[in-house]
Parts: structure tokens; sequence; C-alpha cells
């Protein structure tokens, strides 16, 4: 209920006005270029980043306050006109097109939808989301769409609509929806399926027919934009409409955008520019501001730091807004002259000048300006300060001339003689606070006056005390005093650092208490109660009550050249240059400024002359004029980090579901911006990969790559402030991983491990298998030599070659030389082949025949050997030494040879060697030990894969050995 | 599967535009509607020639209008029975219409082929759904053709679909609309 009094009371205070006075600040002018073509900007809208999203002839773009970015189709080539943009609460991002299309942001790309029942064939106007989720739009020709249970319907005149001409809907509290029309306003709602409209036209009291636009004005109240008859406010609940003063004379055209700021109502127009109209009390501040020089204006939004943006044609365009304003009310000779400015309990301003004062007073959007000569002041007196006391007296501090008093109402005016102390005084400041006025100055002024009821006329006397010659004080050059809430009285010196009054005793800090620099200038007190005073040279410093806490440019104090400083309304300290202002926040230690890109330039170096109104907005001067600035609330100061795009190999991924990388994937890029429209250009940047960095790195780039990460966990961290102190930034993150390759998992790491183990293990096996079999061999060969020389050295071998011997030596001593000879080559052979596993068929051939030779003397011809190889067989098999021998030894052993019975042994290869004789079975079989044919089956077992086989079918004994090859 | 059935979409002949007369009246001379249900596990479909419609073109109005018992060409004559009967219920509702207007301009006097939308009041089975149908209106030599495919939503229409039936019937019918129409 409050809150609509309020509402409709500032309406009351809208005067008609001929001529903007007051002028925007911070105007910057962007046009929506590519490859020099300009393309009409239809309408903007601020996203939940807080970029600018600009809809244009040529598509959709994002501006980051320095340049627009298209935002492309999958398909580039599309680049249909976009008329209405809208981001939902899932922060879906909607898209209407002129040609009645509809988009919806997918990733980075946009995507047209294809609802079942078409899309509209008119320009897509406005989006919003109802309470139950539902998008709605609205149409310039056909009404309004809505989406509800996967249909689309629409809401036209066969269903009440006054016309099917929407230029805007709006949501309002209780889930209505407000159609701006050709035809009056439109109130729509869905109960169940059935639609409701219902009109509000000119015999509900709306003004005009045609209505432009709506905005939400609070409390169920909404600004509704005309296109005759200027601004009027619409009550939801009483259906009530109210006229503005400003509006029953409206000059400025057609209104094509409305914003409520706090103190504000912007206006867009058609053919008049920006129109401001203050809803501040009496104050009359209204204007119309046709920046740069555009008279057509329109889509009217605020960003989070409090400018105010808005189109005209292809120009994208933003000015300070509410934050700062230029009074243009004097010219460039009176601003040399001025020292010291004051604003009234009134909101006059007065300056002082020329040896007496101008007061400066803005009513009806003029301004009217009064002189206050004063008699012993000339031109030549400097005006150091002004101040007004709670009796609204004016008190003037002066060099050389003491300190006058000045009733603004009667324009009469004395010195203040009573003190002889400030008789042609040198006073460099005055101020006060409650009761006190304070001053400070040359020689030892510094002087605290009390003003009590007896005051409120000037002539009589006032009391005061003089804190001259207090030594602690330090030295006689005092720049001001202060005194704060618990009522210390705090003096600047010049040189002597500063000097507190508390309880009766003085008490200085210099370089001993960590003051760096010992010229104190002026104070100020935060919302905490921490006193703040700034240096000559080493920036600021504040006192909690125990211990200076210095702030320079480390803290990203951008000009160490202190004017002044002051508390504004939102608890923060301001520290004005000669360029600019600091905006430090004693909160968070967190440094903010406005400067030259805001048309801050040449302000007035003079400590006195920067000023509080009523409002307790900053006041200071500046060449141009006075410049107020009028901090809001809930607005950012300082760049708001967004990670834009992450980038896998320069190629964009959907980074808003995209985490997790492969152990390849291992060049990341991400791209980010501060956000801070105010001044983008001055944006700094700092970023750490955790998981990688433990430092942060500086970078004004906007990007950073990381190519060949190495796989782990990751997050990718980055800040941006507008100076070196990133102490509360806002900081962006983007968490990601990328995996380990298979090879150093430690499953397979650990596989890999057992199968060496494995392979190891089988080697050492094989290997051992091997040896045996060696050894088993070298046994085995070992046992057969053995078994050959036993053999051979068997008596009856011996007998029976020396019986033969001895009968050839009697009947043929030639034949005995021969056979003695062949006896010995046999020994030789056997010695020979001794050592080796295998000797080649011939060599052995030989070596059977040498003995054949032998036993062929004792048998004659009942014993023949047939051997059938060819020399490629001789040459190419092998066969382990002495196997033939023994197997022709054992046949002479087991059968009886004779005339009767011969004893045939045939040699052949069929895939084998064979050995073959014929049985002919002794009457009395000679026992042996079988050794020598289980030992050649034995070796042929080790070196062969193959067996010996042996067959005796009682006609033939054969054995067939392998075929042995190298 | 005696459960077998159907549903429908139509259009249907407003009564009377007697009090809209005079207006440029043009009147479908043949025109059928069909529709197909594809279940999972059954395709039913069926198909109407007694589409009746009127077009005013003077006010882009319109209404179509068919009798459901005039539907054809059932799977089976139990399927047909169970789709009048149980889910249609024919002797309650014996028509389906659309009725409405056409939300783009049209020139009717010009040959060429035009994708409009159609706004209008569906009803079948007794229930009335505001729907938005697209369709490709060709107009030549003074005559219209009407296509138009589009899905009716049993539940939109309290068709009630019992579970058993519930893989041989699909919650969403694509009906399918032609039609020519000359000036009366």
């Amino acid at each position: 209920m409050r809150l609509l009094k309020n509402s409709i009371i500032f309406i009351a205070v809208f005067a008609p006005w001929q001529k903007g006075f007051t002028q925007s600040l911070g105007n910057k002018l962007f046009s929506l270029t590519e490859n020099n073509q300009a393309y009409k900007i239809n309408t903007i809208y601020k996203d939940k980043d807080g970029f600018i999203l600009a809809g244009t002839t040529n598509g959709l773009y994002t501006f980051n306050g320095i340049n627009f970015a298209k935002v492309n189709f999958t398909n580039p080539n599309i680049k249909d006109t976009v008329t209405a943009i809208f981001q939902d609460n899932s922060n879906q991002l909607w898209v209407g097109f002129k040609n009645g299309k509809i988009a919806k942001k997918n990733g980075p790309a946009l995507q047209y939808i294809n609802p079942k029942e078409g899309t509209p064939n008119a320009p897509i106007t406005a989006f919003l989301q109802d309470n139950k989720g539902n998008i709605w739009f609205s149409t310039n020709g056909e009404g309004i769409y809505y989406f509800n249970n996967n249909h689309l319907y629409l809401i036209d005149d066969a269903d009440g609509l006054s016309d099917k001409f929407v230029h805007t809907i709006t949501l309002t509290n209780n889930g209505d929806v407000l159609a701006a029309t050709d035809q009056g306003i439109n109130i729509c709602n869905i109960v169940g399926a059935k639609k409701n409209v219902q009109v509000i036209g000119p015999k509900d009291g709306l003004p005009d027919y045609y209505i432009t636009s709506i905005m939400p004005a609070g409390n169920n109240t909404y600004w509704i934009g005309m296109q005759e008859k200027g601004v009027c406010l619409y009550n939801h609940i009483t259906k009530q409409i109210i006229i503005p003063n400003v509006s029953t004379l409206w000059p400025y055209g057609q209104v094509n955008s409305i914003l409520a700021t706090p103190n504000n109502l912007w206006i867009a127009t058609q053919v008049s520019g920006l129109v401001k109209c203050s809803k501040n009390g009496n104050a009359t501040i209204e204007a119309f501001d046709k920046i740069f020089n555009k008279t057509n204006i329109n889509n009217l939004l605020q960003d989070n730091e409090g400018n105010i943006w808005m189109t005209s044609s292809t120009d994208l365009i933003s000015t300070a807004g509410d934050k700062l304003s230029l009074l243009p009310i004097y010219d460039n000779a009176t601003y040399q002259k001025i020292h010291t400015i004051l604003s009234d309990y009134e909101n006059n301003i007065w300056v002082g000048t020329d040896g007496g004062l101008i007061k400066y007073t803005i009513t009806n959007n003029t301004i009217k300006n009064k002189n206050y000569r004063i008699n012993g002041l000339t031109s030549k007196t400097d005006i150091t300060g002004l101040y007004q006391d709670k009796y609204h007296n004016i008190w003037i501090s002066t060099m050389g001339e003491g300190i006058f008093v000045l009733d603004p109402f009667t324009g009469n005016y004395r010195n203040i003689n009573e003190n002889p102390l400030l008789k042609k005084a040198s006073v460099l400041s005055i101020n006060g606070s409650g009761n006190n006025v304070y001053a400070g100055g040359l020689e030892g002024v510094a002087t605290i006056f009390e003003v009590t009821d007896v005051n409120n006329k000037i002539l009589n006397n006032y009391v005061f005390t003089n804190y001259d010659n207090i030594p602690n004080i330090g030295n006689n050059y005092i720049h001001s005093i202060y005194k704060d809430k618990i009522g210390r009285i705090w003096f600047g010196t010049d040189g002597k650092g500063v000097t507190v009054l508390q309880n009766g005793s003085f008490k200085n800090f210099g370089k001993s208490s960590g003051l760096k620099d010992e010229h104190v200038y002026s104070f100020t007190e935060d919302l905490k109660g921490q006193i703040w005073f700034n240096t000559k040279d080493a920036g600021v410093y504040c006192f909690d009550g125990t211990t200076f806490k210095n702030y320079n440019e480390t803290n990203g104090i951008s000009d160490l050249k202190i004017i002044s400083l002051k508390t504004d309304k939102l608890g923060n300290v301001i520290l004005v240059n000669e360029n600019g202002f600091d905006i430090l926040n004693p909160q968070t230690g967190t440094v903010s400024y406005l400067n030259n890109t805001q048309g801050l330039s040449a302000i007035n170096p003079a400590i006195e002359s920067i000023a509080l109104d009523t409002a307790q907005n900053i006041l200071f001067s500046t060449e141009k004029g006075i410049v107020l600035y009028s901090p809001i609330a809930n607005t950012s100061l300082q760049p708001k980090t967004i990670i834009t795009n992450v980038k896998l190999f320069l190629q964009d991924i959907n980074a808003d579901s995209v985490h997790q990388f492969k152990y390849d994937e291992n060049d990341i890029t991400f791209y980010f911006t501060g956000l801070y429209f105010t001044n983008p250009a001055e944006v700094h940047y700092q970023y750490k990969l955790e998981g990688r960095d433990t430092v942060w790195i500086n970078t004004k780039d906007q990007s950073v790559p990381f190519p060949n990460l190495r796989p782990g966990k990751y997050t990718f961290h980055v800040r941006s402030s507008l100076n070196q102190n990133f102490i509360n930034a806002t900081e962006a993150t983007y968490s990601f991983s990328i995996a380990t390759p298979l090879w150093r998992k430690l499953w397979f790491i650990i596989l890999c491990l057992l199968l060496a183990a494995g392979l190891l293990y089988w080697y050492i096996k094989s290997r051992e298998t091997n040896l045996k079999k060696l050894q088993q061999l070298e046994n085995e060969k070992i046992q057969f030599q053995f078994q050959v020389l036993r053999n051979q050295v068997n008596p009856h071998f011996l007998f029976n070659s020396f019986n033969t011997l001895i009968s050839a030596i009697e009947e043929d001593p030639k034949m005995a030389v021969d056979y003695v000879e062949h006896l010995s080559e046999f020994f030789r052979n056997i010695v020979n082949y001794r050592d080796k596993d295998v000797i080649s068929l011939g060599e052995e051939i030989n070596l059977l025949q040498t003995y054949f030779y032998l036993q062929q003397k004792r048998y004659g011809d009942s014993l023949k050997l047939n051997i059938h190889l060819t020399g490629t067989e001789k040459d190419n098999l092998f066969i382990p030494p002495l196997t033939l021998q023994l197997l022709l030894e054992n046949a002479i052993k087991h059968n009886a040879v004779s005339k009767e019975s011969i004893l045939t042994i045939d040699i052949f290869t069929q895939n084998k060697i064979v050995v073959k004789n014929n049985i002919n079975a002794k009457i009395n079989p000679q026992s042996g030990t079988g050794m020598g044919l289980q030992n050649i089956i034995n070796r042929y077992n080790i070196l062969s894969s193959e067996a010996v086989t042996v067959n005796n079918d009682s006609k033939f004994f054969t054995v067939s050995l392998p075929s042995l090859k190298q | 599967m005696i459960q077998k059935t159907i549903i429908l979409a139509g259009a249907l002949l407003l009564f009377s535009f007697k009090a809209l007369t005079p207006s440029v009246e043009y009147r479908v001379t043949s025109g059928t509607i069909s529709f197909k249900s594809e279940a999972s596990l059954e395709l039913i479909k069926a198909q109407s020639n007694e589409l009746k419609g009127i077009i005013l073109t003077e006010k882009k109005q319109f209404a179509f209008k068919v009798n459901i018992n005039s539907f054809k060409g059932f799977n089976s004559p139990l399927q047909q029975e169970h789709f009048n009967e149980n889910y249609l219920e024919t002797s309650l509702y014996p028509t389906a219409s659309f009725e409405g207007k056409i939300i783009e301009d049209v020139d009717f006097a010009k040959d060429g082929t035009y994708p409009i939308r159609a706004k209008g009041n569906l009803t079948i089975h007794g229930v009335t759904q505001e729907r938005i149908i697209k369709c490709d209106l060709t107009i030549k030599n003074g005559n219209f053709n009407i296509k138009s495919i589009f899905s009716v939503l049993l539940e939109d229409h309290n068709i009630p679909i019992p579970k058993v039936v519930h893989e041989k019937l699909a919650s969403e019918i694509k009906v399918e609309v032609k039609a020519n129409l000359a000036l009366k």
C-alpha cells in the first residue's frame, strides 16, 4: 500500500519542460558493421551472464563491451532478420525472426524449431515465459501464440484480441499477459483450455489507442508507452490509468521504449531522443538528450553496472545513466576561479568565485543564478571552502580574510571577527557536522565553533574553541579538521601527520605510527566508523581504531594524487583525483573507478571542490560543469568473469556438458571475458590451472591455450579485475579431466607385470627342460660310447678279429695288413665321432663299411650288406654316430650266419632310414643286454620329434630311424 | 485382439452459413479423410470418402465435417465395431468436425500453392480442442485443392485406451485429408 502511494506521489511532481538540462555522461556509440556494411539493430536483450545480445537485419550478435560476435546457425548462410530475443528460466535462448520463424540456441549455434502447427508468417515481436513455464510470443499481424501441452495455440481477433499487431507482451505478477497492440492493452490469460482476453482502451481512460511499450513499475503497476500521448501508468489490480503531468502536453513524439530506474524514468522516443523524467522529490531535473544527435531511440535496457543502453538504427549506444550526470551550469572562465562548491539543503549549488558566491538554482529544467557579493573580498581573494550549518547559514572560508557567514535567505553576511585568531586569517577548509563547524588553516588556525539556536541569526556571536599552539597538533598548518561520530576530532596537518583529540587529550600519528607520508589532506568516516584520510603522495590510510592500513597502487588505487575523499551513500569511499575517482569498498578492499572513459576530465584539484548533496550524491566541479555521482545500489563495480568458450584442438565443443577428455584430447583452449561495459579495455585477468599451476598467472589476453596436458584432474580458474587487486574478484571455473591412457592404468600395468613374470617363468622352465634334455643326451651319448667301446673291446670281437687275422697272416699277409688297417680305421673313427651328437649319413656309411669289411673277412659271402642310398642322402641326412654299426653288429649277433643261412642287411630310405635284415634264428640265441637298441631309441627321442620304430615280423627285423637334418 | 480400435480425426460441415451470406462459398466436391494408428503391434487404418466442407474466402472462414460411421477399410468388421461403439461412441457423437479461420492472408483469385495454417476448433468424440493445422492449398482455375497431414492425440479428445490394447493402438493418430473444392 505504502509503495503504491509513493508511486502516485512522484507522478504528481512531473512538470512540463521545454529543454533538457542535465546531460548524460559516459556516452558511447558502437556501430554494428560487418565487412563495411552496417546492419540495423531491431532489438537488444541482456542475457543471464550480462552480455548484450543484438538482433539485427544480419542475424544475432553478442556484444561484450568492445565488439560484436555473430551467433550463427549451424548453417552460417542463414542471416534472417532477428526481431525478438528471450532467455527462459532454464537459460534457453529463444530468437524470433521477421519472417515469423523461431530459433533456439543449441550449444554454440542457433537452430530453427518446427512446431507441428507451423510457425507464423508475421514478425515475432516479443517472448515471455508464463508461471507454468510455457513460452508465449507475440507477432506483428497474427496475434499472440503460446505453447501448452505440446500444442501451439493462437490468440487472435477471434478470441477477442483487439488487434493482431502486438508490439510487445509482458507477464504480470498474477500471471496475466499484457499485450501492447494498435488497439489498446489486451489482458490475456488461459484458464484450463479457455482463453480470456480483456481489452483496456480509451473508454477505460487510456489516452491513446496505439500502445508501443509496457514496462513494469513495481507494485502491480506498469508504465505504458504510447504512440502520441507519451506515457501513462496502468494499475493491473484496479485497472486504473494515471496520466502524469509530463504526458498532458507531450511534445516528444512516439514513445518507443521505457526504462524505470529507482530515481528516474527514461523514455526512448521516435523523434526527440532520450527523455529523462526525474522521480526525485521536488527536484525537476528532467531532461531530454539527443545523445550523439540521435533523435530516433529505441530498446532501452540497463546493464548490471547501471549503464543505460539503447539503439538507434545501426548503432548501439550507452550512457552512464543514473550514475553520472553533468550540470553544465557555468562557463570555463567561471570554472577557473572556483575553488569550492556546496550543494545546499534545497539542492542549489553554490560556488565561491571572484570575491563572492554564485548560487545556481535549477527548477523546471531551467537554470537561474544569483550573485552574492561579499564586501571585503576581491576577485583575487581565494575562497577556500563553503559549509552550510544546520540553520542553513553558509560559512565561507578565505585566504587572508578569515571566515564569513551568510544568511542565504536575506543575503546578509558578516565576518566572524569575535575570534581574534581568525582575523585576516588564511583558512584552508571549513566543514562541520551537527552543532559543530570546524575551520583549519595556516598559522595555527584550528577552530571548532559551537552552533546553537541563537546562531539561527548570523549576527549573534559564536562560541568557539581554538586549538592553536598545542604542540601535539603538529605545526600550525592544518589542512582540515573532522569530527567523527564518536566525538573524536581529527586534525590533518601539512607534514606532521594526523592528530586526534579524544577525551581531552591529543595524540599524534606520524612516521612512527607507520604513515609513509605526513601531509594529510582530508577525512571521511565509513559506515563501520573507520576513519579514512588521504595523503600527499602515499595514497589513503584507514584507521580501524588501532592500526593504520595503507591503500596505494598495489591495492588498485589508480592515482595517488588524491584531491579529497568522501563516503558515498552505499558506504564506499570515493577517492577523487584530477581525472576521475576511485571507488574503494571498505568491506572487501576492492577498488573500482570511473575516469575519462566516462567523460570525466579536468576535475578541480582544490580540496574543498568536492561536495555532498542532501541525497549524499557526490558533486565535483569540472571544466564542463558540475558532475553528479549518484551510486546505484546492487550494481556491479567489478568485471564479471565468464568463461565464454572451451575449445579442444581449437574446435568447438559443448562445454556445458563435456568435462571429460580422452588421453589424447589434451590441447584445450579457454576463452573468457571479464564483462565490464563501463570500461572494458581496462580489464586484467589472472588464471590458474589447478592440477598444474600453483600460482596465478597474469594476462591481458582473453584466451589461454593448454597444449599437451598430461592425464589428470584439472580445474581452470580465471578471475578479472580493473587493476592488479584481485581480492574478491569474480572468478569463473571449469573442471575437467583427461583420461589416463590404457598403458598407464594400474590394472594394465599389473597385467603386464604378471605377463612378464609368466613369460620369464616359462623361459626358465623351458630352459631347465632343455638343459635336462641336453644333460640326458650327454648321458646317453656317454653311455652309448661306453657301450660301443665295450662291444668293440668285447673279447669275442677281438678274439674273432684276431683269429681272422692269424689265418690271414699265414695265407695272405697282404690282406692281413689290409685287415689291420681297417681295424685301426674303425677304432679311430669310433674315437673321432665319440663326442659328436650327429654325423652325416655318408660318414656313418664309411664307418659301417669298414666294420662290414672286418666282419666279412670272417663270414665271407654269408654276410651281405646292400646300401641303397644316393649321394644327396648321404650328404644331407644325419645320424647319431655308430647307429648303423650297432644295428649291423646286432644283426650279426642275433642271427646265424652261414652258407646255408645267409644274412643280408639292407639299408635304404623310405622317409626314414631303414635297416632291414632277414632273421636266421640261432639255435642258441646269444644273450644280450638289449642296451644298444634301447640306447639308439633314447638318443632319437632327444634329437627328433619322431620315434624310432622297430619291427620284427619273424622273417625280417626292421629298424626305421627318423631322418635328421642339420 | 477383439479390442482393436481406432480413432479418428476429421472434419465436418458446419450446419449453416446462412447468416454469413452473401459470401463467396467454396464447397467440397470430393474429399477423403484417412487415419492411421501405428502402434508397436498393429497398424490400423481406415478411410472415408464422405468429407464435407466449405470455405468462405472473404472471411477466411472454413468448416469441414465427416460422419464417423462412413469410415471403411478396417482390418475386420469387429475392428470397425469396436471403433464405432467402444472408442468414438459414434451413436453419441456421430460426426467429427474442424471449423475456424485461416491465419494467413491468401489471394484466392490467384493460382498457386499456398502453405497455410488454419486455426480452429477440432471436435472429435464430442470434445472440442483448439488446433492450428498446417495445410497446402492449391488454387487452380478457380478450384481449390487442400492437402493436410496432422496428428490427433487420443487424450486430447477423451478417447480412452484400455490397457490391454495399449500396444495395438497408438496414442497419437495420424490423419490425412485431401479435398477438392469448387465455387458453389
